[in-house]
């Protein structure tokens, strides 16, 4: 039971050689590209879609921030689509593994961090310390937003990382104890209503990718305007 | 830049290339092809309208056609999975609820809001190409109207000579105005003189005459001896005597 439950999360691998990286390359196959103006109802959708997404994402940014939103799209399409396929039964999420988001988060967050340092030093270092605090809580309040600042990254990998794993491995113990119930038929529809349930909740893991790239938005902004 | 001298020499030596000194710097990438022929990609290849017929969302049309003279695809589809269910090819494990659940929710929503998304979808092209056909419409009305003017104005210009007609007209009216109000002046002003001299001729007869009548009453005046004035007295007083005798007799009546 214990190796039958993880088994989802094992980096699949084909005769030794990692299929982790086509299952990380497969999402780009399903947005296509189009050189013509007026497309199919598919490249239509996610043309539109898009450019709602990166629309709102990238108003609150100025001129150098906005050089930024390939990358901040990009990434949220990327989380989007892993997410939702990882859905799909017998399928492998990429983003459960810890070692795939320190890669995101570590080098994005690290980006913004020195950004900021090397354009407005001041502005930067005075993230330290809020406004309006106490004379005798200022030695401690910097050692706390420093703290704050350096868990940033990490709090963005373990964040993704563990909502993905925690939604997966509960419908997966849900639907075996639909399948334990199954012998015994009157409580198993119940369950499966809250498989249903769950599901579509679990369905606001698209909601992780926002949470994911506001977090990043969020702090990409204040390292460059204020 | 020798191949510039090179070029200069064979233009006096063979005067037909004399245009070929032109192209010297060209001749280096005379090899290098550039805008010969069509790109390839124009014109662009028109795409299929609809896409190929699928049932059940997965399987083209072209599979049921081509089962159909060898055996019944339903058929088929059934005993596969019979067979994979029974010798535990398949295994209905925790994995086999999660995907009943997530493909039913997933047709659900398909089903729901399939339609709204294709019309959607459908209203957004239909958006972009009006935009463009509004575009070029109005450039054709825009042209439509620039022609529509032109032609005006050329009709207006067929119509010019009635403008200088009426111009030459009134001109002239003003020129005769002008004329008939100076000879008018002209005929007032030699009234005026002739006139003039009327009145001084006139003034000189009265003056005549008056100096004349004056000139005669006094010498008739002067005639007249005192002897005849007492006559002329006398007889004046015996006749109105005479008239008051008459005169008296008749009120008695």
């Amino acid at each position: 039971m214990n190796e039958n439950l993880f088994a989802s999360f094992i980096a699949p691998t084909i005769l030794g050689l990692p299929a982790a990286v086509l299952t990380i390359l497969f999402p780009p196959l399903l947005i296509p590209t189009s050189k013509y103006l007026i497309n199919n109802r598919l490249i239509t959708t996610q043309q539109w879609l898009i450019k709602l997404t990166s629309k709102q994402m990238m108003t609150m940014h100025n001129t150098k921030g906005r050089t930024w939103s390939l990358m901040l799209v990009s990434l949220i399409i990327f989380i989007a689509t892993t997410n939702l396929l990882g859905l799909l039964p017998h399928s492998f999420t990429p983003t459960t593994q810890l070692s795939m988001n320190l890669a995101m988060a570590i080098p994005l967050w690290a980006g913004t961090v020195i950004m900021g340092f090397r354009s407005k030093i001041k502005n930067a270092l005075a993230h330290f310390l809020p406004q309006g605090t106490p004379t005798p809580l200022i030695p401690m309040l910097v050692i706390i937003e420093t703290i704050s600042l350096l868990i940033q990254p990490m709090a963005l990998a373990v964040r993704l990382t563990a909502n993905i794993t925690a939604g997966h491995l509960l419908m997966h113990l849900i639907g075996s104890a639909t399948l334990a119930m199954s012998t015994i038929n009157l409580p198993s529809t119940l369950i499966i209503f809250t498989i249903l349930i769950l599901l579509t909740i679990l369905e606001i893991a698209v909601a992780l990718i926002q949470a994911y790239v506001f977090t990043l938005l969020v702090s990409l902004y204040l390292h460059d305007n204020t | 830049m020798l191949s510039r001298v090179v070029l200069s020499a064979a233009a006096t030596a063979a005067p037909s290339l004399k245009n070929a000194a032109f192209l010297g710097p060209g001749v280096l990438q005379a090899t290098r092809t550039f805008h010969t022929g069509q790109p390839h990609l124009v014109p662009v290849p028109p795409l299929p309208e609809y896409g190929g017929k699928v049932r059940y969302g997965l399987i083209p049309e072209e599979f049921f056609q081509f089962l159909y003279p060898k055996t019944g695809p339903y058929v088929l589809g059934t005993g596969l999975i019979l067979y994979a269910l029974s010798k535990e090819i398949y295994v209905i494990s925790a994995e086999t609820f999660t995907a009943l659940s997530v493909l039913g929710v997933m047709v659900y929503g398909i089903k729901k809001y399939g339609p709204f998304v294709a019309d959607f979808a459908d209203k957004l092209n239909e958006q972009k190409l009006a935009q463009l056909e509004e575009a070029k419409q109005a450039s054709i009305q825009h042209i439509q109207n620039a022609i529509d003017t032109e032609k005006s104005q050329q009709a207006l210009v067929q119509k010019r000579h009635y403008l200088f007609d009426v111009q030459r007209n009134n001109i002239a009216m003003a020129l005769e105005v002008t004329y008939r109000e100076r000879l008018y002046r002209v005929y007032k002003e030699v009234k005026n003189r002739l006139d003039y001299h009327i009145s001084v001729q006139n003034m000189m007869r009265r003056k005549e005459q008056e100096h004349m009548i004056n000139w005669v009453e006094k010498h008739v005046v002067q005639s007249i001896s005192t002897q005849q004035e007492k006559e002329t007295i006398a007889k004046c007083i015996a006749d109105l005597k005479l008239l008051a005798k008459k005169a008296q007799a008749q009120p008695v009546m």
